[in-house]
Formats: structure tokens, sequence, C-alpha cells
């Protein structure tokens, strides 16, 4: 394993609650390792887990997404769904040979800056000491 | 083909002290179908949007990416900046820069640059991809409903109506008024209840703009806001509204008699009946249950043996004007409506559940609503407070608080917040009516937080009332008395008060059919079936249903003032909907390709906010079909969706395909 | 009024930490279950008074009453209450036709130790065992391997006691291949039910009046011989609060013809206790203090001739009261099986 090996992370951020989050660790100066590319979303429910799989594709060596608190969602309930839809989906990405490690599903709230700087910080240290994916083959 | 301009902001030295701007610059113009790249102090400045605006004109730019800081601070400034240049404001993206790179990776200066340039490639290919979005305006019905005829629903119709808008008032009962009418004195003024009411209940009966509908349910409700069709039940009364002048003939000579429900039991009716003399409207309805001619017509029906009961229509030889109508039948009435307002009100509380209480059993057990009937100068007592079992005055009285609140044994565990201060008020007013009586109040806690509430029960306190911190455990008779035995926990003893009346301070809980309006309105309700608003503090009369607002008790325990503060400012809500001609949707919402779709209908179901509606095509197939008035771009019928026929506008697929896969070029 | 004891006060005591070991009040619950059904905030007041006494017992300190103390040694040693031989634990059977559980017997009939060893209570298991013979249910005892279902032992505060006596009718439950047993206690009831399944048990449980309710429903025992006895039912704490078993012992004494059913004042929910719960049963309660006494007077007040129960506890109970109060002329104590019996 290399010792500077940096892990590509995927962030997909629900926009009221984790995307909130994460500004507010930018607002608090709360430093994080700068592995994460955050993308957007209206709410977590907006993620297809085909998202997820076409980011392993391409070679990410994490993904993470990260939704209102269970009860808190913007739109009522989405966040119950991706619950259960990414529940489904850890199997599944085990079956194609990637590790659990490597696919976060977290509850961040707009006022947890702190924790979504401590979530990104231990997923990526996990992902450092797992190292480098093997690559999927696609047929 | 996009032409994009990327404009990269300093932000003083928020984001130009961790990020190479330069480096940044120079990057961004090698991206794909970037046509220009360029820096600036602050992009959000006067100076700064005029840069832009400019350089939109200058290298005809039609997408915008803004390198700065949160699309949560400035997304909106920069949609105008891009729409003052003549673009769509929806052609623009924003790359967070500074809360989600410079601002959390301070202590690395070269990741942060590398980071940032990857942050804007994201923006450049989603916003190759954006569409140009035009909010739609979608009429609106300027008529509000209102389900309820309380004082919070007659608050509404009221101000809604002197707003210059046509309102249609809703009461399941034959009167409006609601609980309020049935109360004597209310507190901590003592004013009159009926004489602060009436007035209202008239103003309401006679204002241009409400129309009235008593005896008249809400059954179904379809559209949204702006545009609500609804479905009232008005059920028949057996009288001619239109015709009957209310002169009051049918029911002053009606031969048959039924217990009251605006008496809670203690008074009687006949079965042509207004429910009480300041009832509006003044006219009346036939009780088909008690009613002897419908006692005949079923006896006939049912064809039992024996002589038949009397026919009786004396109603009808009497009515002066022929208003008695045999044959009327409920009627379903369809209506439009561009705003609702529930206002249904609470029920009181059944103690029957608390056998230890007795309440049924021994007729000197009463609940508060009873003794108010009692007081009541127009109730059936004329005023007069007597047991219920020998018709003499009582002289010692027991109250007991939190009769179904705050009981967690009988699954009502919250505080109903009116019991302590009526129980103050009736201490006061039956010691006001004959000095020699004592009240003694068994309670748990005294709750007294509006103006004046604490100093009214200290002056309940000082009138005489014997307050008793403790629980009641058993209520048995002895010679002619009822013996209240109950603890008080501030003396860890056992008391025994021999009582000529119990008074059971009832709670309020959830009407009947609460779920089922709760249902066709697409509000939610909580376990005790009371209805949610759409915020407990910033939006407490709006739901999460748009366009239908909630009033009053039907949200939880309410006092009067509430309930017309609320009722009041649900009236608001819905004249500032009504200040508009059109309202304006969001175009970020899910659209469906019907050639791609199944049919499955999944996403009709998984739909937060019912917002998916089916469609026939003309070749027989059924598809999904977005109602955008109702759709609040969540997105959970993309992911839901096995064909991949809904997309999310702004968020597309296409997009966030795109943004995933810029990170590997 | 017979006594009061603070409740409140023995709860904010142990918040605080000043549990008074020596007092008295720590075992004067007998665990009626009223004050739970009452109080507003949902206190299991029950497991504190449990606890509490778990306390006192564990610290080896304190004051356990001594009589208590007699019988929880009995029951450690012996396995039943009175301190009798387990061998002679179906003695009652002997002249009955009542076989030994083996496998293939579809009902186990736990006794309960009262009913086993005391004289004057042997009738109840008699006249139940007799209904059971003659409904033709295919029933057994097991005998000397069963012991005090321990419901009272854990009031009591000896939980370990309670543990190993679970444990070893959990064994010899399983051993013999039990599925479902009826039981005379609404004590036994209530453990077997409630309390054995977190010790793995997954037995099925009914009370003989719910059992007795189901055969006469179906007509496998008829009730036909006339009676004019006016009989008034008292609720045992442990089958009605504690379990919501209040209509199948009515349904059954209604199915008698000619019985006329009278309630006393406090019924069902609101019924008095005979003191005889949460180890009351093995303590001596002075005269003027004790709960059945003022049952009694209620049950006497209805012009009964009969005072109808179901449970050991309550039957020890009224015996003693109509005893000491000397009106064994005016009611007689009668457990139902015993009135089903005599109208069959």
């Amino acid at each position: 394993m290399a010792v500077d090996f940096e892990p590509r992370i995927v962030g997909f951020l629900c926009n009221w609650c984790s995307y909130a989050g994460a500004d507010m660790a930018g607002t608090a100066r709360i430093c994080y390792p700068s592995n994460i590319r955050i993308i957007r979303v209206p709410c977590s429910a907006r993620i297809d887990p085909l998202l997820v799989v076409k980011a392993f594709q391409l070679g990410a060596d994490g993904v993470l997404v990260a939704g209102c608190h269970p009860g808190d969602c913007h739109y009522t309930e989405g966040n119950y769904y991706s619950r259960r839809r990414f529940a489904m989906l850890h199997p599944f990405l085990e079956y194609l040979g990637i590790e659990r490690e490597r696919f976060w599903l977290q509850w961040v709230s707009a006022s947890e800056g702190k924790k979504f700087s401590q979530v990104v910080s231990t997923f990526t240290d996990g992902l450092i000491k797992l190292g480098p994916r093997k690559a999927v083959t696609v047929q | 083909m996009a032409r994009i301009g990327v404009f990269i902001c300093h932000c003083g030295t928020n984001i130009a002290g961790t990020v190479d701007i330069n480096g940044v610059v120079e990057a961004a113009k090698q991206m794909p179908m970037v046509v220009h790249a360029a820096e600036n102090k602050y992009n959000c400045s006067e100076p700064g949007q005029a840069l832009i605006r400019d350089a939109i004109v200058e290298h005809r730019l039609n997408r915008v990416v803004i390198a700065a800081c949160s699309p949560r601070m400035h997304e909106n400034t920069f949609r105008k900046t891009v729409a003052a240049a003549g673009l769509n404001p929806y052609l623009l993206e924003i790359a967070n820069l500074r809360e989600h790179c410079s601002w959390v990776h301070g202590d690395g200066k070269e990741a942060a640059t590398i980071k940032a340039m990857e942050l804007i490639r994201m923006a450049v290919a989603k916003v190759a991809r954006h569409e140009q979005l035009f909010p739609k305006q979608v009429p609106l019905t300027k008529r509000a409903l209102i389900i309820g005829g309380g004082i919070s629903g007659i608050q509404a119709a009221l101000d809604i109506a002197n707003a210059g808008h046509k309102v249609v008032l809703v009461e399941r009962e034959p009167t409006i008024g609601g609980r309020m009418a049935q109360l004597d004195k209310t507190f901590p003024t003592l004013d009159c209840s009926s004489c602060i009411l009436t007035p209202k209940m008239v103003e309401v009966a006679q204002h241009p703009n409400i129309t009235l509908l008593t005896s008249a349910e809400v059954k179904e409700v379809k559209g949204f806001v702006g545009n609500f069709e609804v479905s009232i039940l008005q059920k028949t009364r057996k009288v001619d509204h239109t015709k009957c002048t209310g002169c009051g003939i049918c029911w002053q000579k009606c031969p048959e008699k039924a217990p009251s429900e605006f008496d809670v039991g203690m008074g009687k009716r006949t079965s042509i009946y207004i429910p009480f003399p300041q009832a509006v409207p003044p006219k009346p309805v036939i009780d088909t249950s008690s009613c002897r001619y419908y006692k005949y017509l079923r006896f006939m029906e049912e064809k039992k043996e024996g002589k038949p009961p009397p026919q009786c229509r004396v109603c009808e030889k009497l009515c002066p004007v022929n208003a008695i109508d045999w044959e009327q039948k409920d009627e379903i009435l369809t209506e439009k409506f561009g705003a609702i307002i529930v206002a249904t009100g609470y029920k009181p509380f059944d103690p029957t559940i608390y056998s230890e209480l007795g309440f049924g059993r021994h007729p000197d057990v009463i609940t508060g609503l009873q003794l108010e009937r009692m007081m009541s100068a127009s109730g059936p007592a004329s005023g007069e407070v007597t047991r219920p079992s020998t018709g003499e005055h009582p002289k010692d009285v027991v109250f007991l608080t939190c009769v179904g609140s705050r009981d967690e044994q009988r699954g009502r565990t919250y505080c109903s917040k009116v019991c302590c201060m009526y129980i103050a008020k009736h201490a006061i007013m039956l010691k006001e009516h004959d000095p020699e009586v004592q009240c003694y109040v068994f309670y748990m806690d005294v709750r007294t937080v509006s103006k004046d509430y604490e100093e009214f029960y200290k002056r309940a306190q000082e009138s005489g009332t014997i307050y008793i911190r403790g629980k009641v455990s058993q209520i048995r008779q002895e010679d002619g008395k009822l013996i209240v035995r109950g603890e008080d926990t501030l003396l860890g003893e056992m008391v025994e008060i021999p009582a000529d009346m119990v008074v059971l301070a009832i709670g309020m809980e959830h009407n009947p059919g609460a779920v089922e309006l709760a249902q066709a309105l697409k509000v939610s309700y909580d376990v005790n079936e009371l209805f949610i608003e759409a915020h407990p503090k910033l939006r407490p009369v709006e739901t999460m249903s748009d366009g239908v607002f909630v009033a009053g008790a039907c949200v939880g325990p309410r006092d009067i003032p509430e309930s017309v503060a609320s009722g009041g400012a649900a009236a608001a809500k819905v004249a500032v909907l009504f200040s508009q001609d059109f309202l304006t949707t969001d175009p970020m919402v899910a659209v469906i390709d019907q050639m791609k779709c199944g049919g499955c209908l999944l996403c009709t179901k998984v739909c937060p906010f019912k917002a998916i509606d089916t469609q026939v095509l003309r070749d027989g197939r059924t598809v999904a079909v977005v109602n955008e008035s109702l759709c609040k771009g969540c997105g959970l019928c993309v992911a839901a969706c096995r064909f991949g026929a809904p997309n999310l506008r702004g968020f597309t697929q296409q997009q966030l395909l795109a943004e995933v896969t810029s990170l590997w070029q | 009024m017979v006594r009061s004891f603070p409740t409140r006060k023995l709860i904010h005591q142990s918040q605080l930490g000043v549990v008074d070991f020596e007092s008295e009040d720590t075992w004067i619950c007998a665990t009626c279950r009223a004050c739970v059904a009452r109080c507003p905030r949902g206190v299991a007041i029950i497991d504190i008074m449990k606890a509490l006494r778990s306390v006192v017992v564990g610290m080896g300190a304190g004051h356990v009453p001594d009589s208590l103390r007699v019988t929880l040694k009995n029951i450690a040693g012996t396995g039943n209450p009175l301190g009798e031989a387990a061998e002679k634990r179906t003695d009652w059977a002997k002249d009955l036709e009542v076989k030994t559980f083996t496998k293939g017997t579809e009902i186990l009939y736990f006794s309960c130790c009262i009913p086993a060893y005391d004289p004057n209570i042997k009738r109840v298991a008699r006249a139940t065992a007799s209904l059971l013979n003659k409904a033709g249910v295919s029933f057994g005892i097991i005998g000397a391997r069963e012991s005090c279902c321990g419901e009272s032992v854990r009031k009591a505060g000896n939980e370990s006691l309670f543990q190993t006596l679970a444990q070893s009718n959990i064994s010899a439950f399983s051993e013999n291949g039990v599925t479902k047993v009826v039981v005379s206690s609404p004590h036994c009831y209530h453990t077997f039910k409630n309390e054995y399944p977190e010790l793995g048990s997954n037995i099925e449980v009914v009370h003989f009046t719910q059992y007795l309710a189901e055969l006469i429903r179906e007509g496998r025992l008829k009730p036909t011989r006339e009676t004019n006895l006016k009989v008034t039912y008292h609720d045992p704490c442990y089958l009605g609060r504690h379990n919501s078993v209040y209509d199948e012992p009515r349904e059954i004494l209604r199915s008698i013809p000619g019985l006329d059913l009278v309630e006393m004042v406090d019924h069902r929910e609101n019924s008095l206790c005979c003191g005889g719960g949460g180890s009351r049963i093995w303590q001596e309660t002075k005269k003027g203090e004790r709960l059945s006494d003022l049952r009694l007077d209620q049950a006497v007040a209805t012009g009964a001739s009969v005072l109808a129960t179901a449970c050991p506890y309550c039957m020890l109970n009224f015996e003693d009261s109509i005893l000491t109060s000397d009106r064994s002329d005016v009611i007689k104590l009668k457990e139902i099986s015993e009135l089903v019996l005599e109208a069959l």
C-alpha cells in the first residue's frame, strides 16, 4: 500500500441538511481531508443507486451519501426511502467486490458542521487504510 | 453548442488566500466548451456583477459557472445577474469554492487548488446540460373553503370575507357557533360567552361574501393550491330552508322529545328543533331518529305486528309556508376553491373509561361541559345548579382535573390546557351563585399560562376553594353523598371528602372523522389524530399541503383567544395567497417521459406529495404524469422508476452523471 | 380503610438513596396493580417495590419479615412454600384417575403448590382434575419434578431463587415435551406467560377459567343441574388487572342454570385485592389490616350466599376471613371449578 495514497471520494449531499451541514463546516473553518468531491442533490432520495455504482465504475475509492436525519426530511419521507434503497445496495456492491466500508450512508443535519467534518475524516482515513480499490471489470 | 463562461471569485482573501486563482483560471480555460474564464475580486458586488453581465454579452455566453461561495448563499443573486444579461436564469451553475474548499482546506494550498479546479470542472459539465426553464403561471380561484363553524372558523370566514373574497363555511351541525356556544362564561374575564359570540354568528349569516352550509360535510378534495375541487355533502334537514322563515311554531308544537346534544344530555329538545335559541341559521332540522312520523314510516316499512304509532306530522300541518319537505334527500355539491382552512375543533373527552370515577353510574358525577350547560342562564336549568339525583342545591362540590389529559395509562399524554382555568372559573361562579358552596379541587399541577390566568387562579383560591394535590382513586355512594377518596400527596395522606356533586374536568380530543378529513386533504396527523402544522413555531397555521391551512383546536388543545388568533392568522395567509392573480410554480420539478413510462405507477405510490396523477393516452396506455403545481422537486420518483421515465429538472440524470464522469476526465 | 403505606415516600427515598432497611413499609405492597393502572405518569410502581425488596434481600441486611424468611427457605429447600416433601406433591390426586404426563399428552395440569398440599384447598385441584376427566381431555401431571412457579418469590425480591425455580420448571417442561399448560393459579399463569419467556420458555399458558369456558362453549362440559345459588365473583388481581381476564370466569358462572351472578361494588378493573399478592400471602397481616376482610364485607353486602373466585391465594385469605369473622353460615367460599362440578 502506497503511503501517499489519496482516495477519490464522491459525496452526494442533500440540499437541505447535509449540504448545509457541509457549508456549516466551512463557516466554522473546521478542516477535513480534501479528498471528497461534493455533488448537490435536492434530497437523498434523488440519488439513483446507479449514480453510486457509476462512480465506483469510474474509479472512485469511496462514495458517501448524506441526508437529513430520519424524521427531519425536508420532503417528509425521502430519507426513509434512501435508507432502504442503500440497505439494498450494500450486498450488491459486495457482490461486485466493493467492500462495505467504501460506501457510507450518513445523517448530517444543517447544524452538524462538526459531524460532517468528522464523517469525512473518518471515512477518508478508513479508505486510506483500505488502500486503492481493485478495478471492477465491466464487460 | 454551449458557450460557457467561468467567473472565479476571490472573495477577498477567503478563497484567494488558499486557492491559486490564476492557476484555476488557466485550468478553467482548458475545460471543454469554456470560451471565457475570468477572476473577480467579489463576484457578488455590483461591479463584479457588471463584469459578468458584460462578459455574457461580449463573449456571447449561453451558460455561466460562478465559482464562489455556497449556492445556498447567492444562487438567487446570480440568477438575477444572468437574467439581466438576457440569459435564462436557470442556465447557471455554482461551484462552491468557499465553504466546501478554501475554508475547510486552509492547511493545504495545493490540494485546495486541485479540488477547486475539479469542482469547477463538475459545474462546467453540469451547466452544459442545463436547459432553459420557465416558471409556470397557474390561475387561481379566489374563493376560500372553511371547514368548521366554531369560533376559529367564524373568525377566519369574517376576516377573509372582509378582505373582499368569497367564503364558503361548512359546518357539520345544524348551527354554527361550535363549542364556544355551549359555554356560559369565559375565563379569566367572565365575559358571557354567547354575548360575545352570537354577534359574530349573525355577522357570518348576513355577510354578502359568506355562504353558510350547515348540516354539511366535506367528502372529497381534488386538485391543488389555487384550484381545489371539493365535494360537499349537504345532509337532508327535511325542512326547505329557502321557504322557512324561522317562525318557530313547529318546534313549539312538536310533541316528541329527545335528549339535547347541545345540552350534553342535561336537557331535552323536540324532534324538529334548532339546537339553541340563538342558532344560526335560526331554521330547524328534523331528527329522523326520534320524529314520530319517521317512527311510523319505519314501522310500516318493517311490517311489524300490532298497531302502528301515530303519524303525527304536526309540524307539516302548522307550518305557515309549507317548508316541511319529507322527500328532501342528501345532496352532493361540488365547488371550486383556491384555499382551504380546516377548523374542525375538538370533542370533549368521554370519561366513562375512568370506571373508578363512576361517570354514568352516579348521576351526580358530571362533566365540566355539563356543569357549563347547567350554569348557563339560557340553558336547560336556567342557570340554576342542582344535583341531578335530588334537585337540591349542592353544598360540597369536588372537581377532578386531568380526566383524559396527561394520563399515559388512558392513552392521552397531552395537557388539554383549558381545564385548570375552567375549573377555577366554575369554582368562582359556584361561590357567586351560592356563598355556602364549598369547592375542592384535586389537581396534578395547576397550569396558568396566559395573561391574567395566574391571577384568576389566585382569585379562585381566595374565594375559598381548597386545592388538594393528588389523584382520586375511588368515588362511592354513601348515605346520599358521594365519598371522594384520594391522596393528598403533599401531606402523604389519604383524604375522603363527602360531596354532593363531582365535576370531571374532561380534556379535549380529536373530533371523529378527523383522520378521514386529513387523508382527503393530504394533511398529516399525529398519534392523537390531531392535525400537524407545517412547522410548530414558524408555520403554525400552514400545513405540508400547499393551500390548506389549520386553525383552532383541531391542531391541539387551544383556548378561545388562541383559536381566534389562529383563525385570523390562517385568514391572513389566505389573503396573501389571494393577493396574486396567478400562482408561480418552481420549474425545477419532475417531468415524466411518457414514451418511457411503463405504467407501473410505482411513482404515484412513493411520491410524498401525491403530485403524480395518471393519464390514459390515446393508444390506451396508462401513464404517470406530474402535477407541476404539487411537485416539490425532491426527485424521489426519479430514483424509484425502473424505466427511467421521470427526470428532475435542474438535477437531471444526465447532469448528475456528467458531474460524476467529469471527475475522471 | 385498613392501613396506608406511602409508596411515593418509598420511591422518593430510594431516589435519594436513603432507604430505611428496617421499615415494615417495604413489605406491605400486595402488587395488586391498582396503582399502576391508575398512575397517569406510567410509573411501574410494582417493579420499583420489587427492586427495593431485592436490594434489602440482596444486602443481607435489613428487615425481612420472619414468616417470609421461613417460606423462602422452604421453597429453596423443598420447592414448595409449605416445606412438604416433593414426593407428596401428587397426593391430592391419589384416588382420582389422573395420569402422569408423558410424551403425547396434550395438556399439562399445573396445580400450584397450595392446591397440591394445603388440606383445605386440595379440593380445588381435585375439582379441576375431575372436570378435565369428565370432558375427556388428554392431560397429565408431572409431580415431583415441578416446583413453585416463583412468582411471589420474585416479588419478595429474591431474584436468584426465582431464576433457579424458573429454570428448573422450564427444563422439567421441555424434558417432558410440554407444549401447553393449564394452571389453577393466576400467579403461575402470570409468571409462566409474562416472565418465563424471558428465560426461553415458549409453552402456551392457559388459566383454567379460560380453558373451562372453552370446554363449555364447545359443549364438552354441560352444566345442567339447576341451582338457586346467588353468587358473587371476586376478580383475582393477577387474573384481572394483571392479565385482563375478566369475562371467562363470569361466562362460566352464567352458564350454570339458575345461578344468579351479582357484582360487588368494586369489580373488574376496580376490584379490591384479597391482600395475598406480592408475597403477602406468606406474611402475617394483623387483624384489622386485612384487605380480605373488607372484600368479604363487600361480598356479604351483595346478599350472595357464595363467594366464588379463581385463585388459591384468594381462597386461603377468604377462608381465614370467613372463619375469623364467624360468617361461615352467611357465605360459603367456592372455587369456580367446584361450582361447575356441582352443576354437572
